[in-house]
């Protein structure tokens, strides 16, 4: 792009932050009714426990695999005769119950690794378990479709692999205000104000002030759109609460961006598992439904997906200190308004069907998910972005 | 030599050149120069932390034990954590300080190639010093010393790779990444190569086990030979390769040279690499050759959070109250060492640099250095309220990041420059001419200040 265009989009950009409010109010309007469709994904890191969360409590395997892990009756929300939710989602059955949540059991992929590192950086790149990726999968859509950085915004002080593409990254920001205040200072607008035609040619040093001006730009627009929205609802008080409510108030004054990425750490529970997943689940659970009835006050939630994964689940038997170690296929879940396959997608894992380490053999690949959700929600080529074709699922 | 041409040598090399070294050095020719460089890394330091709480927990134990019980792995474990960000910090403060300098820029470099990580800080340890052992010898020692280190057996699941049940990972990176690039192999060969890396083991301590029960002694047919082939006759075969030295002299063109590669040098380089293999011998043809100093690769790269890091304390020696800051600067920046992404390892170049980074780099060398203060006093005025704004900037900042900087240092080694010949040793590139004008329309305090403004600019992004 040539600067004289560059400056005239870039100040044309800024220059709305000045256009009176019922203007804007009335845009609002426009983009809603068009309906800019949002995804936002949860990672549950460390390895979450599928078979606590979500529970077939009438199988006899499960209670003989986990004689001092298996949860009893009293301990799930049922959802149907044989299979119950973690009672600690409890929050979550309520969505559940509107039809808002989908839940696709025993999905992994093919020659499944257990070390952390590697699965995440499978589900994050969505290689197979024999390819290494430099670019994570969100990162290669915003690589083609993604209109500025703020596209895709991860709520954290540095980004995953998931977000950074082969020539785009992501934003990473916690705060918008404590990114914005980095971004400016006198000097620095200064050096910028002097640029020239030369510093945005196509060598490094004009690919660093055209960053730089990016960067300025985002960080700006972030704080201008975002700063009047205060979000009123009650989230839980913890890291993973507040990173949903900044997403709640990024997405409901409306900025621009198409993926948001959070996180929530501590799902490795090799040793005395119960407490240690409990105090999780229910924050996941009380954040997301927060989450969902603040986007729902401001009429947003019939334009957002949740995706919520883990990168892999865990051993169906339990171990010696009454915990689990790292296994293979997981639940998915799925949240929305309009899905097309509410509550069960499909059946739970055969227990009485394991591969050698005595784990789940998966049923669906999750880059059918992502295949999906790229072709059906976000509405851009699948293939282009997962470097190759999958078929699709049916849950929206 | 060019002062010029010195200070190029020295960004590659290593992290920039302090002008009172240049003064040094400046008499000599490029011949003597280059020979003195690579004569101060004839010899090698490992760079060691105090492990002596693990080796005594190793002490109670058999070596031949492979298991150990959950206890003392946790206990291992958590020794490792702390251990792991001790190694982290003494390897920065070895980067700054280091007499063997172009053996550390290579060590660097092979990090980034031979990627690997583990959890426990004695496999980590010995295979960051296996890499600056053989950072400037023979690539054939080097890949075979790799393939037998306790840490990538691990990683690369080699130790899981039995004749009954063979695991192809190892193999596979071994061609794809660590030797010839990818679609220069077929998944066959990958299928044989694997079976002859049966049996690669090692011991609690960390040392090389070949368990021959678990190796497979019958023929493989590989690249078109066929025979009982061990793992060290595998990679013999592969070397054999050109493409082998010239995936390598590649890798070694964009880290020291320039991001795009001009075939002709390559052709140079992999004629010089492919006789012997000699990685000493490959660098002192670069760092000899006219092109290595040509004006379009001077001041061509963006440098490295590790570069940009180091550079920064080579000129301003920074240090942190809280160890972990160090840690967590690096992830910030996009490269904690010690942790790659995964064994692609990092992509480097204009992927270094993002919104986030970019922001983070030029806003560094004030928060760091200075107070978070940058000062933009117009010329012919006096920064009055500046020791009351810095005051300010520590109480608002200084909760951030803890730092002691050691300006004395900085004025010690700048002492013979003059105030407007500080572009030339802090920057790679000249600066851009309306950043010279804004400079130039703002008082110049001193050369403390001076120093800062020039940091903050994107030219010092390059180097």
């Amino acid at each position: 792009m040539d600067r004289r265009k560059f400056l005239k989009q870039s100040s044309l950009a800024s220059s709305l932050f000045f256009v009176p409010s019922f203007v804007r109010a009335f845009e609002e309007v426009a983009s809603s009714k068009l309906g800019y469709k949002r995804l936002v994904i949860i990672q549950l890191s460390g390895g979450n426990d599928g078979l606590n969360t979500v529970v077939p409590f009438r199988n006899d395997l499960y209670y003989k695999a986990r004689p001092d892990l298996g949860l009893s009756q009293n301990e799930i929300i049922k959802l149907n005769d044989e299979v119950g939710l973690n009672i600690n989602l409890t929050p979550l059955k309520r969505l559940y119950d509107k039809g808002y949540v989908s839940i696709i059991n025993n999905v992994g992929y093919p020659n499944p690794i257990r070390s952390h590192f590697r699965s995440m950086d499978i589900w994050q790149t969505a290689s197979d378990s024999n390819q290494y990726s430099q670019s994570g999968w969100i990162g290669r859509y915003l690589d083609n479709y993604g209109k500025q950085a703020h596209s895709a915004i991860e709520i954290d002080d540095s980004l995953s692999l998931a977000m950074k593409g082969e020539r785009m990254n992501a934003i990473a920001t916690k705060d918008a205000k404590t990114m914005y205040n980095l971004s400016k200072g006198p000097y620095l607008k200064n050096i910028n104000k002097h640029l020239a035609d030369e510093h945005l040619s196509e060598h490094n040093l004009g690919y660093l002030y055209k960053s730089m001006i990016a960067a300025e730009s985002s960080a700006k627009y972030i704080y201008e759109t975002t700063r009047t929205v205060v979000s009123k609802k009650e989230y839980p008080n913890t890291k993973f609460g507040k990173q949903m409510k900044t997403t709640a108030q990024f997405i409901n004054s409306h900025l621009e961006t198409k993926v948001f990425y959070t996180s929530l750490d501590g799902f490795d529970t090799h040793v005395k598992q119960k407490g240690a997943q409990k105090r999780l689940l229910h924050t996941y659970a009380e954040s997301v439904e927060a989450f969902v009835e603040d986007l729902k006050a401001n009429n947003t939630f019939k334009d957002t997906l949740i995706l919520t994964f883990s990168e892999f689940g865990r051993r169906v038997n339990q171990n010696a200190s009454i915990g689990t170690d790292h296994g293979t296929a997981n639940n998915v879940f799925v949240i929305g308004e309009n899905l097309k396959t509410q509550g069960l997608y499909n059946n739970m894992p055969n227990l009485g069907d394991l591969d050698d380490n005595g784990d789940l053999k998966f049923e669906i690949d999750f880059r059918t998910i992502y295949a999906t959700v790229l072709d059906k929600w976000l509405q851009v080529d699948d293939a282009k972005v997962l470097n190759k074709t999958y078929s699709q699922l049916n849950f929206i | 030599m060019k002062e010029k041409h010195i200070q190029h040598l020295y960004r590659r090399i290593g992290f920039g050149i302090l002008p009172s070294t240049l003064q040094k050095v400046a008499a000599k020719n490029k011949k003597q120069i280059v020979n003195d460089v690579i004569k101060a890394s004839k010899t090698c330091s490992v760079l060691e932390v105090d492990i002596s709480e693990i080796k005594e927990i190793f002490g109670g134990m058999l070596m031949t034990d492979t298991k150990i019980d959950n206890e003392t792995r946790r206990k291992l474990q958590k020794i490792s954590r702390k251990k792991q960000i001790e190694l982290n910090v003494s390897w920065i403060d070895r980067l700054v300080n280091t007499p063997e300098l172009l053996r550390e820029k290579m060590t660097l470099f092979w990090a980034n190639h031979f990627v690997c990580k583990d959890n426990n800080i004695v496999y980590i340890q010995n295979f960051n010093n296996t890499l600056r052992t053989h950072a400037l010898g023979n690539f054939k020692d080097f890949v075979n010393a790799i393939s037998k280190e306790a840490a990538m057996t691990k990683y690369l699941n080699t130790k899981q790779n039995k004749k009954q049940k063979p695991n192809e990972n190892f193999a596979r990176e071994l061609m794809e990444l660590f030797t010839l690039g990818e679609g220069h192999y077929t998944e066959n060969d990958i299928k044989e190569s694997a079976r002859a890396f049966t049996g690669y083991s090692h011991n609690l301590k960390g040392e090389f086990v070949f368990k021959k029960r678990q190796h497979d002694y019958t023929d493989k047919t590989f690249f078109g030979n066929t025979g009982n082939f061990t793992g060290e006759d595998i990679i013999d075969i592969i070397l054999k390769e050109r493409q082998c030295a010239k995936y390598i002299c590649t890798k070694v063109y964009r880290y020291f040279v320039n991001d795009q590669v001009d075939e002709g040098h390559l052709n140079a380089m992999t004629d010089v690499f492919y006789k012997d293999y000699n990685i000493e011998n490959l660098m002192q043809f670069v760092l000899m050759s006219d092109w290595f100093y040509d004006d379009k690769n001077i001041g061509s790269k963006i440098k490295s959070p590790i570069e940009f890091l180091v550079g920064l304390k080579q000129t301003v020696p920074v240090t942190f109250k809280n160890k972990k800051q160090v840690i967590q600067l690096q992830r910030l920046l996009g490269q904690t060492l010690l942790d790659p992404p995964n064994v692609a390892g990092w992509k480097g170049g204009r992927n270094w640099i993002d919104s986030n980074t970019i922001v983070l780099r030029l806003k560094l060398p004030s928060l760091l250095l200075n107070n978070a203060y940058i000062s933009n006093v117009k010329a012919g005025k006096q920064d009055a309220l500046m020791t009351q704004k810095k005051e300010q900037f520590k109480k608002k900042y200084g909760k951030r990041f803890n730092t002691q900087t050691n300006w004395n240092h900085f004025e010690k080694h700048f002492k013979n420059v003059a105030l407007q010949d500080m572009d030339s040793h802090i920057l790679a590139q000249p600066v851009t001419k309306d950043a010279k004008s804004y400079l130039q329309s703002l008082a110049k305090l001193s050369k403390h200040e001076y120093c800062i403004q020039l940091m903050s600019l994107p030219e010092y992004q390059m180097c």
